[in-house]
């Protein structure tokens, strides 16, 4: 009896997740609404481009020359770095003397540094109506601002987030299912959100109306998942936001270098979640059904956790232990769900292949299937692991500060 | 005057060129629709308990079907992997509330009220994929006529087969595959109800490439690769529960002492063949003779329709937009011309509504040109262009006049057949009398050998079922029911000798000698249909 129940909760689990990670291809008309409209005209906004800089020395020029070749007319970019980091600071000073009408660059002085602080430092700065947020190690589309101004003002949105795309799959083996957990993620799960007005931001390529940005207070210097936060208390006082997604217009990035520093910032990502979900903005979302939406959301790197390790272990039950054939089949229920997310995966590494023309072989989709429990074993590492600290953190919040402080500094720029 | 001119001599547009998305929200289609409907549902609904004989195999699946509402597992013999059980799993669920209210009418004659309701949702999703096929209202109109009133579906679709519960689920299939909206999931879920038809009644399976067509045509380039394969996955899964149903029984493979899915195939597989079907001394032609018995347009043009259809593929918009179904009619009649194969004579049932959607496509397809002709001239109505369009509206009229001329007699006497003939007397007159106390004073210690389609009225009488009310062949064939008969027919009170029977018993000694040994102690009806209840002559045994 428990057994089945266990199994028909972790079916539904299974079936939702996938239903939502599937959400970009339910029609024809849902996919190409996810890409970009064709922007008719060279844009009317201007735009803050912000990329915090901390020991990017060897990235950082030739991420703001690219910047620097955008086709969009009226943008300005505020590189940030911080007052004790020389190298870093001596060549985003180099890349501003080349295009000084365009490029500034901010010192923070916060004595612990991470992201959000540097972010909230660059803010009263902004002249743009709209800030963007980039990576150091981003490669920008030069076409990316022209299709998000005309974004802002053929839907009339709060903020736009733009696709990010690792890209690096062949890498190793858990590359290639971190490149298609974002491959999933920005094409299909993040326009749902959109869609059902709660969404979790991305940490880059996205781009929110200044004023509306200094309104809600910047980001929260607090928070592990300032992107996630900032979303969360945007949709929850009804701000629109709009995700568009052209395998053209991505945003580049690269996987963590090691396993063990995905393994970090996984942590990061989901203590930052279990973060927003307790700070409770999200209580204040209009409908229910929005509500449990974040709930799930937000709790779902730990269902995900749960249900990598629990499927195998109840299927076990099923085929091993002597039940009743009726029970047998309901327990085998959320295998079936998992092995039709497989299939969808390797769909969509197939796809992922097809729109960015790199050449997925069939050791890839071997490497994506048994890589799949192990991938699993590191979220649920990661998830364990989040817990860990955010409890250790809840009785020694200094402690918490220091430590998170540490882990960001580490992981937002490895 | 040039505007209209070329419009005159474009190609035809064959289908509809608006095709509603949401045929719930069309009027013209739901009264259409509904028109149909109720023909079809008085027709097959009228005399159903009388009409046709009630055939042993109804009784069978029935039986089983009963057998899991009393929670004796999927059969009350040993379930022996004859047929996936998922077909008769859903009959016991149709049949679940007015078997628990009035137990009695859980039998054969009264339960076919179950297959109308199953006949009525298959006819609806036949007009709806025929809309969503592209077809106009009034040729989706006449495809759903031809597959509920051809006397050939009025026969077979009132009787209990499993066949019928198939051809809903793959009409389901069909109709999600070419859904308009070209939902992932719509597409996911033809596959899972492809995979319901196919465990309902397994040669289904056959069908599933031209179900795989219909959904390629279906799907948009985009993302056809996560519906397609979406698709095929849930149809796999669901499919592979049978196997897996019979692993987690330890049934799957053969051995001794028990039952198993593999010996179950081999059975199928290795059933007498019988023979090619279009040499007059075989059986599979006697199948077919009966089948033409009952209506020759719906075999005879519908299968010529489909193979049009697919040939004509290349030109014709219709042919490109039937060629799912048109494919699986000739998937399904290219199977049947297997001289090897066994044809068993309700194998037609599947065939139905794609012999019907590929003739009303033709249909639609020859008289289009016509249409398309006559409608620019009506508007020429000032020129001297008129006698032509006279002349052409009643070339079709005298088409569609000569078509039923040749059809609707034939239709009528047949149809009429079946509204009126009772040809269940002698089963019901059976029945009666075996539950009479004044004949059999104490049904629960009597043993009867007698056929499917009585059975469940014996079990409701008071015959223990399995042991008391024994399947006639059982008695030979299941070991487990040998047991209980220790003497031979000798144990066995009363032979219920029915047509089946009869011509069964030269194969089965026990049941043959039952019959040489006993007696007619009641008889009804005449001739070859008539039911002999004969006693066991018992005294000279001892």
């Amino acid at each position: 009896m428990v057994v089945c129940a266990v199994s028909l909760a972790l079916f539904w689990m299974a079936a939702f997740t996938l239903w939502w990670q599937m959400h970009a291809w339910r029609t024809p008309e849902t996919l190409a609404g996810t890409r970009f409209q064709p922007a008719g005209d060279e844009g009317a906004l201007s735009f803050s481009l912000l990329v915090p800089a901390r020991h990017e020395q060897a990235v950082l020029e030739h991420t703001v020359t690219r910047l620097l070749e955008s086709t969009h007319g009226r943008f300005e970019v505020l590189v940030i770095v911080g007052h004790d980091d020389p190298e870093t600071a001596e060549v985003a000073g180099k890349v501003a003397a080349a295009a000084p009408d365009r490029v500034r660059v901010i010192v923070d002085t916060h004595e612990k540094k991470n992201k959000p602080k540097a972010l909230n430092t660059a803010l009263p700065h902004c002249l743009g109506e709209v800030v963007g947020v980039f990576d150091a190690e981003d490669q920008v589309h030069p076409e990316l601002l022209t299709h998000v101004d005309h974004a802002f003002r053929a839907t009339g949105a709060d903020v736009v987030q733009g696709g990010v795309q690792l890209i690096n799959f062949h890498s190793s083996w858990y590359s290639l299912r971190n490149c298609l957990e974002y491959f999933f993620w920005f094409r299909s799960r993040l326009h749902l959100h959109a869609e059902k007005g709660f969404i979790p931001l991305g940490g880059n390529t996205v781009f929110v109306r200044t004023d509306v940005l200094r309104e809600a207070g910047g980001w929260d210097p607090q928070c592990l998942a300032e992107d996630c936060d900032l979303g969360v208390r945007l949709s929850s006082t009804g701000k629109r936001v709009v995700v568009a997604y052209d395998s053209e217009m991505v945003t580049r990035e690269e996987t963590p270098g090691t396993l063990m520093s995905l393994l970090k910032q996984r942590t990061r990502w989901n203590q930052g979640f279990l973060q927003v979900y307790r700070k409770r903005d999200w209580r204040r979302l209009p409908t229910l059904a929005q509500r449990m939406l974040a709930r799930y959301t937000l709790m779902t790197p730990f269902f995900q956790a749960f249900n990598g390790l629990v499927i195998p272990l109840n299927t076990a039950i099923a085929l091993l232990l002597d039940v009743p054939a009726g029970v047998a089949v309901v327990t085998f229920l959320p295998a079936v769900a998992m092995l039709v997310t497989f299939v969808f995966e390797v769909v969509g590494l197939h796809d992922f292949g097809a729109q960015y023309g790199l050449r997925v072989r069939f050791v890839h989709y071997l490497k994506l299937i048994l890589g799949g429990p192990f991938y699993q074993m590191l979220l649920a590492g990661a998830a364990v692991r989040a817990v860990w600290r955010e409890q250790r953190g809840r009785s020694d919040w200094e402690l918490t500060r220091h430590v998170g402080a540490h882990l960001t500094r580490e992981d937002v720029t490895p | 005057m040039t505007a209209t001119i070329p419009a005159a001599v474009e190609a035809p547009v064959v289908l509809d060129p608006t095709p509603p998305t949401r045929l719930r929200a069309s009027r013209p289609d739901l009264l259409l629709c509904g028109a149909v409907l109720a023909a079809i549902l008085l027709v097959q609904g009228w005399n159903t308990t009388g009409f046709p004989a009630l055939s042993d195999d109804e009784g069978t699946y029935l039986a089983q079907a009963w057998a899991v509402q009393e929670g004796k597992g999927l059969a009350h013999y040993t379930y022996w992997y004859d047929h996936p059980p998922l077909g008769w799993l859903q009959l016991a669920l149709v049949t679940w509330l007015p078997a628990a209210l009035f137990p009695d009418v859980m039998s054969v004659a009264p339960m076919r009220v179950a297959m109308l309701l199953v006949t009525a949702v298959s006819a609806v999703l036949l007009y709806v994929l025929a809309r969503r096929l592209g077809l106009r209202r009034w040729a989706a109109a006449l495809a759903m006529a031809l597959f509920g009133l051809s006397p050939l579906s009025v026969v077979l679709q009132r009787e209990i087969f499993l066949d019928n519960i198939a051809v809903l689920w793959i009409l389901l299939a069909f109709c999600l595959a070419a859904s308009p909206r070209r939902h992932l999931w719509h597409h996911f879920g033809a596959g899972l109800a492809a995979a319901v038809a196919v465990l309902s009644k397994e040669t289904m399976l056959v069908v599933l490439p031209a179900l795989l067509l219909t959904m390629w045509r279906h799907t948009h380039r985009d993302t056809r690769k996560f519906a397609v394969t979406g698709a095929i996955t849930a149809c796999v899964l669901t499919g592979l529960a049978y196997p897996l149903f019979a692993l987690l029984n330890h049934e799957l493979f053969p051995g001794d002492g028990h039952v198993s899915l593999i010996d179950g195939i081999k059975y199928q597989m290795s059933r007498a063949g019988s023979g090619f079907i279009l040499d007059d001394r075989s059986g599979a032609h006697a199948v077919l003779r009966s089948w033409l018995y009952y209506d020759r347009v719906l075999p005879i043009a519908g299968l010529a329709s489909a193979v049009l259809l697919l040939a004509a593929a290349r030109w014709s918009p219709t042919g490109r937009a039937l060629a799912g179904p048109a494919t699986a009619a000739t998937i399904l009649a290219l199977v049947a011309l297997r001289p090897s194969g066994y044809l068993p004579a309700m194998y037609v049932i599947q065939m139905l509504p794609f012999l019907a959607l590929a003739l009303a496509g033709a249909v639609s397809a020859a008289l289009e040109p016509l249409r398309a002709q006559i409608q620019p001239l009506r508007r020429l109505r000032s020129g001297g262009l008129r006698r032509p369009a006279l002349l052409r509206r009643t070339a079709t009229l005298a088409i569609a006049a000569t078509a039923a001329a040749l059809t609707l007699p034939h239709w009528y006497d047949a149809t009429r057949t079946a509204l009126t003939t009772d040809t269940n007397a002698p089963y019901r007159a059976a029945a009666h009398w075996l539950r009479d106390k004044a004949n059999v004073p104490d049904p629960s210690s009597t043993r009867v050998l007698a056929d499917d389609a009585i059975w469940l009225d014996l079990v409701h009488a008071g015959y223990r079922p399995g042991t008391g009310a024994v399947w006639f062949y059982k008695a030979d064939l299941d070991p487990a029911i040998g047991k209980t008969l220790p003497r031979g027919w000798r144990d066995v009170d009363y032979v219920v000798a029915s047509p089946t029977v009869r011509r069964d018993a030269p194969t089965l000694p026990l049941v043959k000698a039952a019959l040489t040994n006993s007696e007619t102690v009641a008889s009804f009806g005449e001739g070859d249909g008539r039911i002999e209840i004969r006693r066991v002559k018992r005294a000279e045994a001892r």
